[in-house]
């Protein structure tokens, strides 16, 4: 593992963040919330992102549009949304429902071992969203179980990770207690078609809103 | 360093995988079976490392059997099968997963079990930042003789009087579960982090309320909480002179109920009045360090 690794986040207003860093990213699902996760995720690094609302097929299309490289050594990710992706390739894996949290578990670090293995000892994770997750379990505690496990391989892996959870649709307590684990909270916003962000938990970031800049 | 549980039935790959992790410092104790995980787990393991089948159940039997017993304890798969080809497991047991690959896997397989067995990776609760810090703080007191002192005893016994509830209780939450160290009106001694709601309140410095427990989505599903009758809670978190937090001194009633703002100024009281109580201990040098 690469030690005093920071992860850049080129034509975003914010500053690079240490290994082993988790955001959670907080914001409407269509304002801006997925775009900028996918950005975030930009760079030469390994990458895996779990997708629990949208088809493979489609966020790998955004992220393309975003800029992002679909390399397979690469690049994987982790479906749990409806529709069958297993004519993509090995890279891509689907797990039956966003409410087998178990089966998400073993896909997302199967697929990380697999980033691992390539030689990528940096890896950036991108969870979209949390939501369905939350919404298809009864209890809340086994989604704690679940991203206790996720942002600690993060963390532990000097990884970074990025999940985004929509806060309109739960609880304000349950948003603060999932939150407990990672370092900090990006919120995000769309104000008359253009995207804005604001971070609260780590210190050298913006802290009010501020205008993300339009994909050139 | 902690011990490592590993279960697998096959003599080869279970020998060469103990001493990968024997040889990584840890402390090894191998299993067979299913049946043989019972006998060999005890609240010293720190990680469970299973393969995916054996011959009596599946890794997945050895997760609900350690889950059961020691809910905080990480567990992981190391298996050469796929992830399509694991048997099925519970949709929320939530496992770490190594796979067993080429010669690499088992460095792969001290890493992850080195994070799980030396952090809290795996817990089914909200953690705070400084948990490790915090632990030792709780270490430093001796809950034994805190459990023996008539203090607390009179003050939760005040304070049922003063809020018209049917219990109060002082608890302190430590790595793994509540331990109450008075309680007036039920005889709990403990309670599993997962199902404690002081789990929660040792987060804020603010008194928490849960008027309705069944209302509220975090604790809705903790049948737990159900059979002891907990039906609202208010909680206001104490702390040892550092700021460490270190339980909780609560209300709890057989119904739902809110708390005027006087209330939770009256609670906030007789949290520090326990705090402070603690804090005297502490300098006395009779807390135990």
């Amino acid at each position: 593992m690469r030690h005093g690794t920071r992860y850049e986040f080129p034509d975003l207003p914010l500053k690079s963040v240490g290994a082993g860093t988790n955001l959670l990213l907080t914001g409407p699902t269509l304002e801006g919330a997925r775009e900028l996760l996918l950005r975030l995720l930009l760079g030469e690094d390994g990458v895996v992102i779990i997708t629990a609302d949208t088809s493979a097929r489609k966020v790998l299309g955004e992220f393309e549009d975003v800029g992002g490289r679909i390399d397979r050594e690469r690049v994987r990710v982790v479906s749990c949304a409806q529709e069958r992706d297993d004519d993509l390739g090995d890279f891509v894996t689907s797990v039956g429902s966003p409410g087998d949290l178990t089966g998400i578990g073993i896909e997302y670090s199967s697929q990380y071992e697999a980033v691992y293995a390539r030689g990528y000892d940096t890896v950036r994770t991108g969870i979209y969203t949390l939501t369905p997750l939350l919404v298809y379990s009864e209890d809340v505690r086994p989604v704690f179980r679940f991203v206790n496990t996720v942002t600690s391989r993060i963390r532990t892996a000097d990884g970074l990770g990025v999940c985004a959870i929509d806060p309109s649709a739960h609880d304000e307590r349950v948003i603060n207690s999932i939150a407990q684990p990672f370092d900090a909270r990006v919120d995000v916003r769309e104000v008359d078609g253009t995207i804005q962000l604001r971070v609260r938990g780590l210190s050298d970031q913006p802290s009010e809103w501020t205008t993300v800049p339009a994909l050139r | 360093m902690p011990t490592v549980v590993y279960v697998d039935g096959d003599n080869e790959t279970r020998s060469s995988t103990v001493g990968a992790l024997e040889s990584a410092g840890f402390e090894v104790r191998a299993s067979e079976s299913v049946e043989a995980v019972e006998t060999t787990i005890d609240d010293s393991v720190g990680c469970v490392v299973v393969t995916a089948t054996l011959s009596d159940g599946t890794g997945f039997d050895v997760v609900e059997l350690v889950r059961d017993q020691y809910p905080d304890c990480p567990c992981v798969f190391f298996t050469s099968k796929a992830p399509a080809d694991l048997p099925r497991g519970g949709r929320e047991q939530v496992v770490e997963y190594v796979p067993r690959t080429d010669s690499s896997a088992h460095d792969r397989l001290v890493d992850v079990v080195m994070a799980a067995a030396t952090e809290a990776t795996q817990p089914a609760y909200p953690v705070p930042k400084d948990e490790p810090e915090r632990v030792a703080a709780l270490e430093a007191y001796d809950v034994d003789e805190l459990a023996a002192l008539e203090t607390f005893e009179r003050l939760t016994a005040l304070m049922t009087a003063h809020f018209d509830i049917d219990v109060a209780f002082v608890g302190l939450v430590d790595a793994h579960e509540e331990r109450f160290v008075a309680c007036e009106g039920a005889n709990w001694r403990t309670l599993s982090r997962e199902d404690s709601i002081c789990t929660h309140t040792i987060l804020t410095d603010e008194v928490m309320i849960v008027e309705n427990v069944r209302e509220d989505p975090r604790f809705a599903g903790v049948d737990r909480l159900d059979e002891l009758d907990i039906k609202s809670y208010a909680g206001a978190r104490i702390t040892d002179d550092e700021g460490n937090p270190l339980g909780a001194v609560c209300c709890v009633h057989g119904e739902s109920r809110s708390y005027t703002r006087a209330e939770r100024d009256d609670l906030r009281r007789f949290a520090d009045e326990v705090q402070e109580q603690l804090s005297l201990r502490r300098r006395l040098g009779s807390g135990g360090a």
